[in-house]
């Protein structure tokens, strides 16, 4: 049922100034051309920001725009568009929105669309996208877009770490997949200088990265934060706070942003202030992203006394220091590294529990670290790469614990037309009443 | 089909088609080592080399999906999905491992799925990566070397390069004679059928390379007998997908009249048209094949100077078979859910139409369950052409 139904409510400051950081994102694609810059259409988590930054290439966010789209409910008429040239519905709606889009302007002969959310984004002039094991519309979306936009040039480097196997130590395999990480991001700057004209500054990259690297620990440490109880924030800002995080890292913007959330967190552990009137269940956001048109729902959770004070999602970073990284003079190779022992942090433990996988001990480690009574998984029909496997991980969950209440929701990221809003609420009702049941049980 | 009652090559097909890894099952009671293996990006030449023998892992697009479902998500591949709903239902008890090659997420996110609930002997994931420049070539030799690694632990015997070069020999003479096959396509009317040619390609892949090259072999000694008889004027179609491996749609077509003269997926063309190169160092061949040669859609080519060029370098082919196998009309049959393919559509399909061929384009499930409305865009399309 939707009565009861609250606008969301940020619980912190810093992440009502979120808004702000996604449409300077926007907008600087468009001031792009009278800065004398250059735009590339770019994706997350493909260890290409520094890079970015440090040739002054502006990124133009297709994930970003989609989200935005999809958070105004105007998404429709972009993913129609690109429906209209033969697009499945049951593709990845980030990128048949952001393609949707494109085509429109593409019409307009490049000028603003008229009406897209915060002006949408600039015409670029390169694409960088990524090969690698996080999804395939990341190097697939490139390719499709080149095909309205035919004189942009498309790089696709790789970023690729080990896979997971019980019987193999990964640790072997490290140093072919470093250097050919490293290799593939040489081969991205060559790329970049030669569309910008410019040199790499080695010097500026290396402080970049490391600004990233001290972004990295400075976001784990006031994630962290949230372990109190009551939790001073949960998964409903941080679906906000992750911006600066994921779209930003190698700006100071980014690090100055954490360090406010940081500051804003400690004050709010000092005056107990917690994100629902009550916090009765406390529970991980395990995997999936969320539905950016139904965010309201993490409300719908808050006034059931639900709070997630840790989520996977969008938690793209760990401490520098728990990465143990072999020091290199190379910054391209410590970008290679970071990345290649990120992916790669919870091998291990998988390892000594039979059974179990990389993803699971992550979740396990957030469910004891941050004192959680159950998980909650969204399933978006259009995006594989994220929400194939979650049956998996929540079944090998269930038998770590036994008694753990688990949610699986269902929905999309962008496409409105998969949510029913009072099935979603009659769902999450359900699981709030497993959760109680839960508890008594374990008193 | 009384086609297949003409003599033993067709029949043989027949055999094998519809009593799928019938002969693994015997291997296997010979004391053989049996590995099921997904996509056209497995390199079968290391596993001959290594003595196992290799079998394509087939679903069935006439049975529901009714225990997979408990374990994988429905947003996953629907070939996959059956297919491994075929396993977990004991299709595949023969098997003493598997082989995933990295070709797509569906594949990729579902290797702890598989491999947590098949529990077989012996697995492995190739990680295949998806961009084809240099350092992706030395990438690939890495892994292909782990994956030769992983198999000498399995079978306790050293793969040598002088094995690997013979199961490249035999594996690029099994190429060589699909190929004179398909030659029999290009008359009006092809002396051999898309359904009879299915079958053959579905058995083709059940068998140990030697096997199946004579297979091959006995159904072009039949092929040849035969003479054209022509039946008029009628759609010449090429059908373009990943693992189509049943005839059912092959009917549907083949059942208006029109003939299916060529394809483009991953158990025919794709596989057959390219060979590996015997090179000094004989991964490299094998590395060079699998990730520049073989053309599938989750292998980015974008290396050409315009964007044209980087079509003719994805495309190409399927527009030299148009031209060599005189079609008129390509049906897209590409799977719901399917990232990599579905995000070629609007190029491939503007790049065919500029040949001058007609396209279909028909998003469907690996399932039966939906042939009668593809039937009728299908026989509409083909009305359109005629």
């Amino acid at each position: 049922m939707a009565e009861g139904k609250k606008p969301r409510a940020l619980a912190t400051q810093a992440a009502a100034k979120i808004a702000k950081f996604v449409k300077g994102n926007l907008s600087a694609t468009l001031k792009a051309k009278e800065e004398g810059k250059k735009v590339a259409y770019a994706y997350i988590a493909d260890g290409q920001d520094e890079i970015m930054r440090a040739m002054d290439i502006v990124p133009g966010w297709g994930e970003s725009f989609a989200g935005v789209c999809a958070a105004k409910r105007d998404a429709e008429q972009y993913l129609q568009k690109a429906e209209s040239d033969d697009f499945s519905r049951s593709l990845c709606t980030y990128a048949t929105c952001t393609i949707g889009f494109d085509m429109i302007r593409e019409e307009l002969k490049g000028e603003p669309v008229p009406g897209a959310p915060w002006g949408g984004m600039a015409r670029p002039d390169m694409i960088l996208g990524s090969g690698q094991l996080l999804c395939d519309p990341r190097f697939k979306w490139p390719q499709a877009t080149q095909h309205y936009l035919q004189d942009v040039p498309v790089f696709v480097g790789s970023m690729y770490y080990p896979p997971f196997d019980p019987n193999v130590d990964h640790k072997s395999q490290e140093k072919f997949y470093v250097k050919y990480a490293t290799e593939e991001l040489r081969e991205l700057v060559k790329f970049c200088e030669k569309h910008t004209g410019k040199k790499m500054d080695w010097d500026r990259l290396a402080a970049t990265v490391e600004l990233s690297d001290r972004t990295w620990d400075l976001f784990i440490d006031t994630y962290e934060l949230r372990k109190a109880i009551p939790t001073p924030m949960d998964t409903g800002d941080a679906m906000n706070t992750m911006v600066p995080f994921t779209f930003n890292l190698g700006t100071q913007e980014a690090y100055d942003f954490y360090k406010d959330l940081y500051d804003e967190l400690i004050q709010k552990i000092a005056e107990k202030k917690g994100v629902a009137d009550e916090e009765k269940y406390r529970v991980i956001w395990a995997a999936g992203l969320p539905s950016w048109f139904a965010l309201g729902d993490f409300q719908y959770f808050n006034d059931k006394g639900v709070v997630f004070p840790v989520e996977v999602t969008y938690r793209g970073g760990e401490k520098i220091e728990r990465l143990e990284l072999p020091k290199t003079n190379d910054p391209l190779e410590h970008i290679a590294w970071r990345w290649v022992r990120y992916w790669t942090h919870w091998y291990d433990k998988a390892r000594k529990r039979p059974g179990s996988v990389p993803k699971v001990e992550r979740i396990i480690e957030y469910i004891e670290d941050y004192k959680c009574d159950g998980a909650v998984f969204h399933s978006a029909f259009s995006c594989r790469s994220w929400h194939a496997g979650i049956i998996h991980q929540a079944e090998t969950l269930k038998k770590v614990y036994k008694d753990f209440p688990v949610l699986i929701m269902e929905g999309d990221i962008v496409d409105i037309s998969s949510y029913n809003e009072a099935d979603t609420h009659n769902r999450i009702d359900a699981f709030v009443e497993t959760l109680e049941a839960s508890k008594k049980r374990q008193n | 089909m009384t086609a297949f009652q003409d003599g033993k090559g067709l029949a043989t097909a027949e055999k094998h088609y519809s009593h799928y890894g019938a002969r693994a099952k015997e291997l296997k009671a010979e004391g053989k080592k049996i590995i099921g293996y997904l996509s056209a990006l497995c390199p079968v030449e290391i596993m001959t080399a290594a003595g196992v023998v290799p079998i394509r892992m087939v679903g069935n697009v006439s049975e529901s999906i009714t225990k997979g479902d408990a374990y994988m998500e429905t947003i996953v591949c629907p070939f996959v999905r059956n297919v491994f709903d075929s396993a977990i239902k004991g299709r595949y008890t023969f098997l003493d491992g598997m082989v995933l090659p990295h070709q797509c997420d569906s594949i990729d996110r579902t290797n702890d799925v598989w491999r947590d609930n098949l529990k077989l002997p012996y697995w492995h994931f190739i990680n295949f990566p998806h961009v084809t420049d240099d350092p992706s070539i030395e990438f690939t030799k890495e892994i292909l070397r782990l994956f030769i690694n992983t198999l000498e632990d399995f079978t306790g015997k050293k793969i040598s390069d002088e094995t690997i070069v013979q199961a490249i020999k035999l594996h690029n003479e099994n190429r060589r004679l699909m190929r004179d096959l398909y030659d029999f396509r290009k008359s009006n009317p092809p002396l051999i059928s898309g359904a009879e040619m299915m079958k053959v390609l579905v058995a083709a892949m059940s068998l140990p390379v030697e096997e199946s090259s004579a297979l091959i072999k006995d159904v072009i000694e039949e092929i040849k007998k035969r003479s054209p008889v022509s039946s008029g004027k009628s759609a010449r179609i090429m059908l373009i997908g990943d693992q189509v491996d049943d005839v059912a749609i092959i009917e549907a077509i083949e059942g208006t009249g029109a003939s299916v003269v060529m394809d483009e997926l991953s158990i025919g063309a794709k596989m057959y048209w390219e060979d590996v190169d015997i090179t000094p160092d004989p991964v490299q061949g094998i590395a060079e094949r699998y990730l520049r040669k073989l053309k599938i859609p989750t292998t980015f080519v974008g290396e050409g100077n315009t964007y044209q060029e980087n079509l003719d370098a994805r495309f190409g082919q399927i527009k030299q078979h148009i031209s060599e196998f005189k079609v008129n009309g390509a049906i897209l049959f590409i799977y719901k859910y399917c990232d990599p393919y579905g995000f070629e559509v609007p190029a491939m399909k503007s790049y065919i139409e500029s040949s001058g061929a007609k396209v279909l384009y028909l998003e469907d499930e690996y399932s039966t369950s939906t042939l009668a409305r593809m039937k009728t865009r299908i026989e509409a399309f083909l009305e359109m052409i005629a």
